[in-house]
């Protein structure tokens, strides 16, 4: 049987081919797949988060330990669904109506799923009506919208207040981010949290559940 | 001194009346005169109109044909959206090189066949009718990652370092040449300066940007240096592990976003660059006040010595208040280098 501690330096070095077969073979041995999770793919994905923080990573670094993370999970979470186990939190996550910019939003979105959240990713241009959707049809209790521009920022708040119409605001927390958004702006929009940066959207989601 | 006169001065190392000022304006030089966004980014007379407008009613030294990053892209061939207020977007869901097979018969279009960048070209045109005596007009061409970001599809272009470099280096050899006959049309058209904007950089470290990046970088740069252009250079984002390569081109501006520190750049830059920028343009020049405007400049300045430019980080955002900007352009009318 493989370490399965060598899942951890798999996905920290961004290496998808071992770290499914780790993860596979793993399995096979009888290793509990939630153990996989939180005493290796977890820990290594808060490495990769320490490194992207500390300037020893990249976006591209990020995105190759993303992969190997995912590469793992696919064999992992139907396992953990099958015996309903929950997961952290569930993120409805996507870039506002009118904004295509999403490469921000894909590195929270990984860090989000290192950390033991189920992320459903709307990918771009998110109208609100698509975070309605997903938060009465598959429980999300998290809604993260991501902007680039300053033109696309106002898209957060018509969310925020689709939201509320629909009478769902109260079933979800709302964190924002991205480069022209700041604290003062989700403050004034009734956003519930604000990240400058992918890694502090771990700890900010982490506290909205708890909360 | 006029506006060209003053910037060429400074680029040469020769004593200036006062600190050139060269913000970047898109969407602000639009509002200026009512007009759609759609309509600047797809006719070049609309662009003209809106940039003079701005140059003249804040006293800008210079007038640029940037409207989004997708001219080149497009006239590959690349999926793009218009929206009538905001830049034309790449659709990355249906890039171009989705195979990457596709480069090897994907043809450079020709600049001047009638395409967006053909759009780009008259404008430089009609400014060299209009102003060109007066101002500074400076034409745009993508970088070389920032370019295959667009070709490619930016997420899938990350992982494409480590999963097939070859090919990574091959993209970026076309975008080069692609990019150096636009940059020819350009100067032929009468434009001072290129701004070379090569935003996807700053998402990478030293190590690719070293391997990869910079030696297409230098190559465009001393392209366009053949063709008797000077170049701007603008990469988006944190910088600032990248100073020193950036500041080694040889590029006569070096436009810096806000979060590197002009201090660092002026440290890792060659001796003598001149440094462009770089106060946030949301949280300082957009949601600020005059007063913080003027500090923030003046410690811009002192960051980057008597080798500066005023202007911002980034694109000034649409909504600035005009007196937060006039701030800015005064800082530079009262303040020689």
């Amino acid at each position: 049987m493989p370490d399965p501690k060598l899942l951890y330096d798999a996905v920290v070095s961004g290496d998808a081919k071992s770290s499914l077969a780790i993860t596979q073979q793993a399995l096979a041995d009888g290793v509990d797949p939630l153990q996989l999770v939180n005493d290796y793919m977890v820990p290594a994905m808060d490495e990769v988060g320490r490194r992207f923080e500390a300037n020893e990573y990249f976006v591209p670094e990020l995105l190759i330990s993303a992969r190997a993370m995912k590469a793992a999970l696919e064999v992992i979470r139907p396992l953990l669904v099958a015996r309903g186990d929950k997961p952290v939190g569930r993120v409805a996550i996507g870039t506002v109506k009118g904004d295509l910019h999403d490469i921000g939003k894909n590195l929270v979105a990984s860090l989000l799923e290192g950390g033991g959240f189920e992320v459903i990713d709307l990918g771009v241009n998110v109208p609100p009506e698509k975070f309605i959707e997903v938060i009465n049809t598959r429980q999300a209790n998290i809604v993260a919208m991501s902007a680039l521009l300053t033109t696309t920022m106002p898209a957060m708040r018509t969310t925020i207040e689709a939201l509320k119409k629909a009478g769902v605001r109260d079933k979800v927390k709302v964190l924002i981010g991205g480069a022209p958004i700041t604290q003062k702006y989700a403050d004034e929009i009734g956003a519930d949290g604000y990240s400058e940066n992918a890694v502090g959207a771990v700890a900010l989601a982490k506290r909205a559940v708890a909360a | 001194m006029n506006s060209r006169e003053r910037v060429l001065a400074h680029i040469a190392g020769q004593p200036v009346d006062r600190l050139p000022l060269m913000p970047i304006t898109m969407m602000l030089a639009c509002q200026g005169i009512g007009a759609r966004y759609r309509d600047y980014c797809t006719d070049y007379r609309v662009l003209v109109e809106g940039q003079i407008h701005v140059a003249e009613t804040y006293g800008f030294d210079y007038v640029n044909t940037m409207s989004d990053p997708a001219r080149e892209a497009a006239d590959c061939g690349a999926a793009i959206e218009y929206f009538e207020n905001q830049p034309v977007a790449i659709l990355e869901d249906q890039a171009l090189l989705t195979e990457k097979t596709t480069l090897a018969t994907l043809k450079i279009p020709d600049p001047l066949g009638g395409g967006r960048m053909h759009n780009g070209i008259r404008a430089i045109g009609l400014f060299k009718e209009r102003v060109g005596n007066e101002k500074m007009v400076e034409g745009w061409v993508e970088g070389p990652i920032a370019e295959a970001s667009d070709l490619r599809g930016i997420n899938t272009l990350m992982t494409d370092f480590f999963d097939d470099p070859v090919f990574v280096k091959d993209l970026f050899a076309f975008v080069v040449e692609m990019e150096l006959r636009f940059a020819r049309e350009q100067i032929q058209a009468g434009a001072d300066m290129i701004g070379m904007g090569d935003a996807a950089a700053s998402l990478v470290g030293p190590q690719i940007y070293e391997e990869f990046v910079w030696p297409y970088e230098k190559q465009l740069v001393d392209g366009i240096h053949a063709m008797g252009g000077r170049v701007r250079l603008h990469i988006c984002g944190n910088t600032r592990r990248i100073l020193k390569g950036m500041g080694s081109l040889g590029c006569e501006v070096v436009d810096l976003d806000s979060l590197a520190a002009l201090s660092d750049a002026r440290q890792q830059a060659a001796p003598g660059q001149i440094l462009l920028g770089n106060m946030n343009p949301v949280t300082i020049l957009r949601n600020g006040t005059p007063e913080l405007v003027t500090q923030v400049a003046a410690e811009c300045h002192r960051q980057a010595g008597s080798r500066f430019i005023v202007g911002a980080g980034c694109e000034v955002p649409r909504d600035t208040p005009p007196e937060n900007l006039r701030a800015l352009c005064e800082y530079a009318r009262h303040h020689a280098p």
